[in-house]
């Protein structure tokens, strides 16, 4: 294509700035677990730590809500599995004319919006509950069978495309052999058509996990008494944010990335195999060399570099210790407030002249986020402090109460940095919810 | 009609076979989807009442729920003035403008994630084959995978008032105080501008790689500019998924319940959240119901419209 | 070795909804037997043999194996193994796999099966290559195991759907003949179907023509060709000359119909007899080897036709003349080529003879068309 030098430019420009807000932030989030504020914040870059992972494995919360999200995550995976095979199987031999409705009715719950998937099933739920007659205990008002439900309802629909689209290539006439050679109608679909899905299956299955894993809307009706990780994250995020779920989120990624590495090494090893003219599992059973399949396929590659990486930050990590690097900066950043500090209270002083000449001017601007007065004795001897400090005041948390698992060097600081920095988050989350 | 085709169905799957089709697909579609979906109307309809009352002579149908959506509660000052006329009908200027306004917002998310994401399907679909373009396709799956959660936890860290953008910008020196971004809503638009930017692209990106190359080429042969190559080719072939993109964004948006709840500024509702209230904080089931069936209706609306509009098909959705 | 389990159609109509796919379908096939079904596409061949495999119920009629009403019995328990159109391989077996499915599905060991798989590899040739999957065989390859799967199954009868239609000329020439020769050997009833006439001609026994639905003649292929029993068959297998008018005179065996190159007296069909009358439309049918170019004096058999050349065609053992009769009619005649000259001026009048034995009538009625 001719292309001329400005296009060329654009393209690359647009390029940078399209894939920097689709993985900077992950970027971003991933920097701050390692960081050492308490605060997540990726710059300024403090010290290199890791002790928010372990920070994160004490979580008793996050920890349960895993659990729970396995179990219902496989759960879903089994029900939307069958179901969505079911679906898709019929799909193909239903009568022509009522396709079209068929086909709306079963991909309508992905269209449907997951908050309205949460609400009815657990109205329906409840209703079937008392219409049976059994107690508010019982197992159909139990969260985890009303999640695995509620989800099933829309993941069945990913699953059921997943299998359409590996059907579409399926040979209706292999049943028929099957059938032919004296086959059972069980033992053509176990022999022959299982086989077949196999792939699709195992997509499907990655494929609902994930949605299952990650689900928050549909969940967030249905959990019950038992929040999923995705439940817990969303609390934790609304109502106090350490690095810790930073870390879980480097956890998450990671896991995922390797995931979606593998699940598109495999779907690209299929279409290396399909182009070739052979079945994936004739590629994959027979003599398949590991640098064969590395060539010409980035994900493996990639896949390979992140292992890699992962094995060495992990070893690396049972190395290090962040303390001297503490300390130092701790240091620093005193000096450095305490600098700061005398310079503000200069401004304070100017400024508080000032306000006495045009008040209401000023006033409001610094009003914006509000720092409560119980804070203000840790300075003593300035009343605007809060208010003019603003802008600084992420350094001045920071140094202090980069936490120090019980050895703080200054008693007030403890309490002054963890109240001081989530609650600024939590204001307006707050008002956003409680409105 | 229907017996030959029950008839027909078993000779083709056998007894066992056909019977788990028939009886996993008559479970997906009777009690996952229809049921909890008749049953959510019908319970829109009553009042709320504690479980004692349930079944009882007072549970009773009624409009209530719906009309507290458009005229508030009793005593509400609001008035609906309609150009400039003030009436005497109460309207629920709060729950209504939250509606509209999270409409609005989806509308336009779902333009913003468009235009972001119509250049780079038509790179990657038509210019980047080959390793590379695997490369930028695997890059653009990867933020997919992870979860709706942690990437608006992602902007949060970004946008916060100690976040990245303004420490940077008030270290830099170009900003004296933090600006809000949170309150603003600008984290909030550009996190759900975000999550489901994917789903805008990959639409496109497969209508467009199914386009002939040699079409433009000839178009371009013809002494066609790139833009009218666009508005009378490209375009008009990618429509199906352009179509879809815009329906699955626009849904997935107004519908969105988690980033507005981590993202949204202080005075920002999306009306998810006054759904979600009315079931948590609010305690009133059935109103909450009630704003769903809302939302549902205009969210089967758009997308009604969306394929009557630009003649798609169903089919063509969900690939 | 056995002589085989005969097939009978009764009366089998096939509808789907309205379309009637196959109507009034009555053949019988002798145990052991070659039997074609020779007809054009869509004319409802693989609709008959899957009624008689079973996957496909007639709507009217009844379908006999070895003497037994298959009517309720599913495709699984009928003694009869399919070929399908496109092979119907399964993609993800090995060789052995694929060609002992019958046996794994009844439960045998696998060093039953292996054995087994082992002496029909050998039958089809295909020694030692029972563990390459499907896609590693060629065409010709690929078909003899599909052969020699549902030869495995043992069953009474084998259809085979036009199980040469993907291969080359040479291939289907070579195959033609392993077909018949294993066919010989395992001594059961083929079913064979094709819509190309020199495959039905040359292995069978007995040729079903079908034309839209409806069996048109069933006989062997010598009768077939030389006494065909509608102008479709005629018209349908081999190349055919058709000169067509009212019947002028008549006697018990032979017809003259007045036609546009003349009068021509014609042996009657042997399925027309007694059909027709004086005044009747009707076909005479004359193949294009049957013609020559008339010399010297009228024999007492002999037809002497006119009609315009139009052009000269070179084909190597033979050398075709293409005329029009006066209402346009084309006319091909096929000479051996022994070194003549082309010497015939477009436009220019010819007399062809040929003799009344050579020549069939048949009352008007549908021609294949080409
Ligand atoms: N399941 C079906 N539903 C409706 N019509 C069908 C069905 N199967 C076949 N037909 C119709 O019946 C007619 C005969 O089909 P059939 O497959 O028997 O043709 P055929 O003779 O085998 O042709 P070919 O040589 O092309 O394979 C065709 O017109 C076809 O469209
Ligand atoms: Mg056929």
């Amino acid at each position: 294509m001719r292309q001329n030098p400005l296009i060329k430019v654009f393209l690359a420009i647009y390029l940078v700035i399209f894939f920097s807000y689709l993985l900077g932030p992950l970027v971003i989030m991933g920097i701050t677990a390692f960081n050492s504020p308490s605060f997540p914040k990726a710059a300024p870059w403090e010290c290199l730590t890791f002790e928010w992972f372990s920070v994160l494995a004490n979580d008793h919360r996050i920890m349960t809500g895993i659990r729970n999200s396995f179990i219902v995550g496989i759960g879903t995976v089994i029900l939307s599995v069958i179901i969505g095979l079911a679906g898709a199987l019929v799909l193909t031999q239903i009568w022509p004319k009522l396709r079209a409705t068929y086909y709306t009715i079963v991909i309508a719950p992905i269209l449907i919006p997951g908050v309205v998937l949460g609400i009815s099933t657990l109205v329906f739920w409840g209703r079937m509950n008392a219409f049976l007659g059994l107690s508010d205990e019982s197992f159909l008002q139990n969260g985890i069978f009303l999640t695995i439900i509620g989800q099933t309802t829309f993941i069945s629909s990913y699953c059921m495309l997943v299998f359409v689209a590996r059907l579409q290539r399926f040979d209706q006439g292999l049943t028929e052999a099957a059938l032919d050679l004296g086959a059972t109608h069980v033992q053509a679909f176990r022999k022959v058509m299982l086989p077949f899905l196999y792939p699709a299956m195992g997509s499907a299955a990655v494929l609902a996990f994930l949605a299952s894993f990650e689900n928050y809307n549909t969940t967030t009706f249905t959990f019950g008494k038992y929040p999923t990780l995705t439940i817990e994250l969303a609390q934790k995020v609304r109502y106090g944010i350490n690095p810790s779920i930073s870390a879980l989120a480097v956890i998450i990624v990671t896991i995922t990335i390797l995931g979606a590495l593998f699940y598109e090494m495999r779907k690209r090893r299929e279409a290396m195999a399909i182009a070739n003219g052979a079945p994936a599992s004739a590629v994959s059973g027979g003599g398949f060399k590991l640098p064969k399949m590395l060539a010409g396929n980035p994900a493996a590659i990639i896949l390979a570099l992140v292992l890699i990486g992962g094995i060495g930050t992990v070893l690396f990590a049972q190395a290090y210790n962040p303390q001297a690097c503490k300390v130092e900066v701790r240091e620093e950043k005193r000096k450095a407030t305490d600098k700061r500090i005398q310079e503000l209270q200069e401004k304070a002083k100017q400024r508080s002249l000032q306000e006495k000449l045009k008040g209401p001017d000023i006033f409001n601007q610094p009003a914006q986020s509000p720092v409560p007065p119980a804070q203000a004795p840790s300075n003593p001897g300035s009343g605007t402090f809060g208010d003019v400090f603003n802008p600084g005041n992420l350094d001045e948390g920071d140094a202090k109460k980069t936490p120090d698992k019980g050895s703080s060097l200054n008693p007030g600081s403890g309490t002054f940095g963890g109240v001081f920095n989530p609650k600024n988050l939590n204001e307006s989350s707050g008002k956003g919810t409680s409105q | 009609m229907k017996g030959t085709f029950f008839k027909e169905f078993f000779n083709r799957n056998g007894p066992l076979l056909g019977t788990y089709l028939l009886l996993a697909v008559a479970f997906w579609i009777i009690i996952l989807i229809v049921l909890p979906q008749l049953s959510m109307l019908d319970y829109s309809f009553r009042f709320n009442l504690p479980p004692s009352a349930q079944g009882g002579e007072k549970d009773v149908y009624t409009m209530s729920n719906y009309q507290h959506f458009f005229n508030g509660s009793e005593g509400n000052p609001e008035r609906l003035s309609i150009f400039g006329y003030q009436t005497d009908i109460p309207f629920n200027k709060v729950d209504i403008a939250v509606f509209f306004k999270t409409i609005l917002a989806a509308i336009f998310v779902t333009a913003f994630d468009l235009a972001l994401c119509y250049p780079l399907a038509y790179f990657l679909g038509q210019s980047a084959s080959g390793p590379s373009g695997r490369v930028l396709l695997l890059l653009l799956i990867i933020p997919y995978w992870v979860n709706e959660i942690l990437r608006a936890f992602a902007f949060r860290i970004i946008f916060g008032a100690t976040g990245v953008i303004n420490t940077v910008l008030v270290g830099v020196g170009i900003l004296d105080t933090p600006i809000d971004f949170i309150r603003e809503n600008v984290a909030l638009y550009a996190g759900l501008g975000y999550a489901y930017l994917l789903l805008m692209i990959f639409p496109i990106y497969n209508a467009i790689e199914s386009l002939d190359r040699n079409q433009i080429e000839a178009a371009r042969d013809l002494g066609s500019p790139w833009w009218r190559i666009h508005w009378r080719i490209v375009i008009p072939f990618a429509k199906p998924g352009i179509v879809s993109g815009c329906t699955m964004v626009f849904m997935l948006t107004a519908g969105a319940l988690a980033a507005p709840q981590i993202l949204g500024g202080p005075s920002s509702l999306w009306f998810t959240q006054i759904i979600y209230q009315w079931f948590n904080t609010g305690g009133n089931w059935p109103r909450g119901a009630a704003y769903a069936v809302v939302l549902l209706f205009i969210c089967i609306v758009f997308v009604l419209a969306m394929m009557r509009l630009f003649k798609v098909k169903m089919g063509e959705i969900g690939k | 070795m056995s002589t085989g389990v005969g097939v009978d159609l009764d009366d089998v109509w096939v509808k789907f909804g309205d379309f009637v796919a196959v109507r009034e379908a009555n053949v019988s096939i002798k145990g052991g037997e070659f039997f074609s079904f020779l007809g054009p596409s869509g004319c409802g061949k693989t609709t008959i043999l899957r009624t008689v495999s079973g996957f496909q119920e007639p709507s009217q009629g009844e379908v006999r194996i070895g003497g037994t009403n298959m009517v309720g019995i599913g495709p699984n328990l009928r003694p009869t193994a399919l070929i399908f159109q496109n092979l119907a391989l399964f993609p993800l077996m090995p060789i052995w796999e694929n060609i002992t499915f019958s046996m794994e599905v009844r439960g045998a060991s696998k060093g039953e099966r292996r054995k087994r798989a082992d002496e029909l590899l050998e039958l089809i040739a295909l020694q030692g290559q029972g563990d390459k999957m499907v896609n590693e065989l060629s065409g010709g390859q690929k078909q003899r195991v599909a052969i020699a799967r549902a030869l495995c199954a043992e069953p009474d009868v084998l259809l085979l759907d036009e199980p040469l239609s993907a291969l080359d000329l040479k291939l289907r020439q070579h195959m033609r003949t392993e077909l018949r020769a294993i066919q010989k050997q395992v001594g059961i009833t083929f079913i064979y179907i094709t819509h190309d006439q020199g495959e039905a001609l040359t292995m069978s026994d007995n040729v079903a023509v079908m034309s839209a639905g409806v069996i048109d003649q069933i006989a062997d292929g010598r009768t077939i060709y030389d006494d065909p029993a509608s102008p479709f068959v005629a018209s349908f297998v081999g190349e055919n000359n058709v000169f067509s008018g009212k019947i002028k005179t008549i006697t018990k065996d032979y017809a003259v119909v007045d036609t546009p190159a003349g009068d021509l007296r014609a042996k009657i069909g042997t399925a027309a007899r007694g059909k027709l009358q004086k005044g009747n439309d009707a076909m005479a049918f004359v193949r294009p080897e049957a013609l020559a170019i008339a010399a010297g004096r009228k024999g007492k058999d002999e037809n002497r036709l006119t009609a315009s050349i139009k052009t000269e065609e070179f084909e190597g053992q033979s050398y075709n003349i293409f005329l029009n009769q006066a209402d346009g009619a084309e006319i091909k005649m096929s000479l051996v080529n022994q070194g003549q000259a082309y010497e015939h001026a477009p436009g220019s009048q010819m007399t062809l003879s040929c003799n009344a034995d050579q020549a069939v009538v048949l009352p008007a009625g549908a021609l294949a068309s080409e």
